[in-house]
C-alpha cells in the first residue's frame, strides 16, 4: 500500500512540474488532478498523531501534526483548491498556476505543522507565493496593492518569528500547541497571527488587496490565508478574552465599511473581515461549542466566499467592470441570470438562510456566545448577521444584476453573458456544498474536534433567523435607492501607511539632497587636488596671477579600471581567505 | 408580478411576526428572547441603524474622492 505524504508537498511539487507540460489540455488535468491526489492523500492519513519528523540542525521539523481539527481544515482546502481549480481553468499562464499551488500548499504545511519553524516557513511562503496572484493583474493600482501586501504580511512574519525565537529560548520547546498568554513572545506570536486574521487595525491589507488581485486569484486568496490565521488562533490561544472583543468588534467593523464600498469585490472583503470576526470571537470563547463553531464556520465560510468572489469575479471577466455604479441600472440579472442564481446561494449562505450552511455554522458560534452569557458579544454579532443580510444578499446583487442608474450619461448598455461554462460548473459545485451541507449538517458536525450538542434547526432559531432576515429586506426597500454605490473611496486604517509612505518618500529625497550636495563638494575638492599635486606651483600660478594651465584636465575614469582590477582581486583573496579560515576555526571548534 | 411579490413578502414578514407568538422559549438565554417578535424588531432597527450610521461616518469622515491616494 502507498503510504501517505505531507499534502503540502503534493501542491508544491505539482507547481513546479506543472511548467514542463506542453499540451493546454495536458496542464488543465493537471491542474485538476492535483488538488484530486491531495484528497486522496488527506483521506489516507485518518490515524491522529505527529508524522514526517525530520532533525534538521538539533530541532525536530514536524510536517504533519495530524488530528480532527487539523484534519477538517485540510479537507475544506482541498475541496477548495479544486473549486478555484475549476474555476481558473482558462487562465494561460503558469505563473499563476504555480503562484496558486504554492499557496495551497503553504496553507495546507501551515494547518499541518507540527513545530513553530515548519509553521514559520510555511507561513512566509504563503505571503511570498499569494501576492503574485495580485501582481499578474498587471496594472498600477495591483501593483501598489501588492508591495503593501508584501510589506504588512512581512512586517507580521517578523513578529512571528521574533515572538518563535523568544518562545523557543525560554521554553526550549519548538512544539506548536496552546501558548501561554501573556509573555512578551506569545504577544508577539499573536500579532503575527492576527496581522493575517484581518483583526482591526491590521486588516487594511485584506480590503486594499483582494479587489486589485486576479479574477481567479482573488477567489484562492478568500480561502487560505485568513483561515489559516483562524487555524492557528484555535491551536495556540483559545479562549483568550482579548480575542473575544476583537472579534465582535470586527464583525461590525466590516459591516459598516461594507455600507460604503463601490468596488463590488472590496465589498465582499469587507465582508471576509466580517465573517472572520465570528470566527476569531468563537477561539477568543473558548469552550468546546465555540470552538466547534469557529471550526465549522471557517469550513462553511470558504466555501459561500469562494462562491461570492466567483460571482462577482464572474461579473468582471464578462463586463469589464468593477464599480456599483458603473454596474447598476444595466438590467445585467436579463443576461446572466444562472451566475445571479448561484450568486444568491452565496449571499443566502453568508447571511445564514435556513437550510444554506452558513445557519448551521455562524449561529453556533453566535449560540455559544449565548450559553456564557455574553448578552453585548451576543447583540454584537446579531447586528453583523444584519449586516451581512443587507449587502452581500440585497444590496450587492440588487446593484449588480438590477437597480437604477445613478446618472443619466451611464445608461448606455454594456456588454453582458453567461460566464463560460468551466466558471459556471466550478459555481454550481459550490453552490452544491453550500446547500448539501446546510441541509445535512451532520456531515461537517462529524468532522469537528469535539462532539457536537447543537441543533440549529429548532422552531426558535429559524423563525427568529426568518424575522431577522425578512425585517432586515423590509428596512433595505425604505433605503433600497439611497444604498446605491457612490463613487468615493474610505479611508480605512492602510491610511497612516499610505499616507505616511509619502512623508517618509519625501523625508527620504530631502536626505538624498544632502548626499548629492555633499557628493558634489567632496568630489570638486578631489579634483582641485589632483591637479594641485600634479604642479603645486603652476597651479598656483593659474589661481592668482591666471597664468594659462598647460596640465591636462582631471579625468575621473583615468585610473579607474586599475583600480577596479586591483580591487576585485583583493576580494577574491579576502573570499579564499574567509573560506579557509571557517574551516580552520570550525575544525578547532570541533 | 412586482406587486404580487410585494404583497408576498409583506404576507411573509407577517407570518414570521406572528410564528415568533407561537414559539416559547422553555429556558431563555436572555430575558429578551420571553420577547415575541424581539428578532423582528431588532432586523429592523438595526438595519436602520447600521445604514445611518454607515452613511454619517462615510460622509463626514470616511469617503474620499477616487483619486484621493494618487
Amino acid at each position: 500500500m502507498i503510504s501517505a505524504v505531507p499534502p503540502a508537498f503534493i501542491f508544491i511539487l505539482g507547481g513546479l512540474l506543472l511548467p514542463l507540460l506542453r499540451a493546454r489540455r495536458l496542464k488543465q488535468v493537471w491542474l485538476l488532478f492535483i488538488p484530486a491526489l491531495a484528497f486522496a492523500d488527506l483521506l489516507a492519513m485518518q490515524s491522529s498523531g505527529t508524522y514526517w519528523i525530520y532533525h534538521f540542525l538539533g530541532y525536530d521539523l514536524v510536517f504533519g501534526k495530524i488530528d480532527t481539527l487539523s484534519m477538517c481544515f485540510g479537507y475544506v482546502f482541498v475541496i477548495v483548491a479544486f473549486l478555484g481549480m475549476v474555476y481558473a481553468l482558462h487562465v494561460k499562464e503558469d505563473g499563476q498556476h504555480v503562484a496558486t499551488m504554492f499557496y495551497i500548499g503553504s496553507a495546507l504545511g501551515v494547518v499541518f505543522a507540527g513545530d513553530l519553524f515548519t509553521l514559520f516557513v510555511f507561513w512566509e511562503i504563503m505571503a511570498a507565493s499569494s501576492v503574485f496572484l495580485i501582481w499578474y493583474q498587471r496594472d498600477k493600482a495591483a501593483l501598489g496593492a501588492g508591495f503593501r501586501y508584501l510589506m504588512v504580511h512581512l512586517f507580521g512574519g517578523s513578529a512571528l518569528l521574533a515572538g518563535i525565537i523568544i518562545h523557543v529560548s525560554t521554553t526550549g520547546s519548538t512544539q506548536f500547541g496552546v501558548i501561554d498568554y501573556g509573555s512578551l513572545s506569545s504577544l508577539l506570536i499573536l500579532l503575527g497571527f492576527i496581522i493575517n486574521a484581518a483583526v482591526p487595525p491590521f486588516h487594511a491589507w485584506l480590503s486594499d488587496a483582494y479587489p486589485e488581485a486576479t479574477v481567479t486569484g482573488s477567489i484562492f486568496l478568500t480561502a487560505f490565508t485568513t483561515k489559516s490565521a483562524v487555524y492557528v488562533l484555535i491551536r495556540a490561544f483559545p479562549g483568550v478574552e482579548l480575542l473575544v472583543w476583537m472579534g465582535a468588534i470586527m464583525a461590525v467593523y466590516g459591516v459598516v465599511y461594507a455600507v460604503l464600498e463601490n468596488d463590488i469585490r472590496r465589498l465582499l472583503a469587507y465582508h471576509i473581515i466580517s465573517q472572520v470576526g465570528y470566527m476569531v470571537c468563537g477561539v477568543g470563547l473558548g469552550t468546546e461549542m465555540a470552538i466547534n463553531g469557529s471550526t465549522v464556520h471557517a469550513f462553511c465560510h470558504i466555501l459561500y466566499k469562494a462562491l461570492l468572489f466567483m460571482g462577482a469575479a464572474a461579473v468582471i471577466h464578462v463586463t469589464g467592470k468593477r464599480k456599483l455604479t458603473e454596474l447598476q441600472g444595466k438590467n445585467l440579472y436579463k443576461k446572466m441570470p444562472i451566475c445571479l442564481s448561484l450568486y444568491m446561494v452565496g449571499a443566502f449562505s453568508i447571511s445564514a438562510v435556513p437550510l444554506f450552511n452558513g445557519f448551521i455554522s455562524k449561529t453556533m458560534v453566535v449560540a455559544a456566545a449565548g450559553e456564557l452569557h455574553r448578552p453585548v458579544i451576543y447583540l454584537l454579532l446579531h447586528l453583523a448577521s444584519i449586516g451581512t443580510f443587507l449587502h452581500t444578499g440585497l444590496k450587492l446583487p440588487y446593484g449588480i444584476w438590477f437597480g437604477k442608474a445613478p446618472q443619466v450619461e451611464t445608461r448606455d448598455a454594456i456588454e453582458a453573458k453567461e460566464p463560460p461554462l468551466h466558471m459556471l460548473i466550478a459555481m454550481g459545485m459550490t453552490a452544491f456544498l453550500c446547500i448539501v451541507t446546510g441541509v445535512f449538517p451532520h456531515i461537517l458536525y462529524n468532522l469537528l474536534p469535539y462532539p457536537v450538542h447543537y441543533n440549529p434547526y429548532t422552531p426558535y432559531h429559524i423563525v427568529g433567523m426568518l424575522q431577522l432576515l425578512l425585517l432586515t429586506a423590509a428596512a433595505f426597500w425604505l433605503f433600497a435607492n439611497k444604498l446605491g454605490g457612490e463613487p468615493t473611496v474610505s479611508v480605512d486604517t492602510d491610511w497612516f501607511y499610505r499616507k505616511g509612505a509619502g512623508l517618509v518618500m519625501r523625508y527620504c529625497y530631502r536626505l538624498n539632497d544632502v548626499r548629492t550636495g555633499m557628493q558634489t563638494f567632496a568630489s570638486r575638492v578631489v579634483e582641485g587636488a589632483v591637479v594641485a599635486s600634479k604642479n603645486p606651483i603652476q597651479s598656483v600660478q593659474t589661481l592668482f596671477f591666471r597664468k594659462k594651465s598647460v596640465l591636462s584636465p582631471y579625468d575621473a575614469d583615468a585610473y579607474r579600471q586599475a583600480i577596479g582590477v586591483g580591487v576585485m582581486v583583493l576580494l577574491v583573496l579576502l573570499c579564499i581567505f574567509c573560506v579557509i579560515l571557517f574551516f580552520r576555526v570550525g575544525k578547532l571548534l570541533m | 408580478m412586482t406587486r404580487i411579490l410585494r404583497y408576498l413578502f409583506l404576507i411573509a414578514c407577517g407570518l414570521a411576526v406572528l410564528l415568533g407568538f407561537l414559539i416559547h422559549v422553555k429556558h431563555p438565554l436572555f430575558r429578551w428572547e420571553t420577547i415575541p417578535a424581539f428578532d423582528a424588531a431588532f432586523g429592523f432597527l438595526g438595519c436602520i441603524i447600521i445604514v445611518l450610521i454607515s452613511k454619517m461616518l462615510g460622509k463626514y469622515w470616511l469617503q474620499k474622492d477616487e483619486d484621493y491616494y494618487d
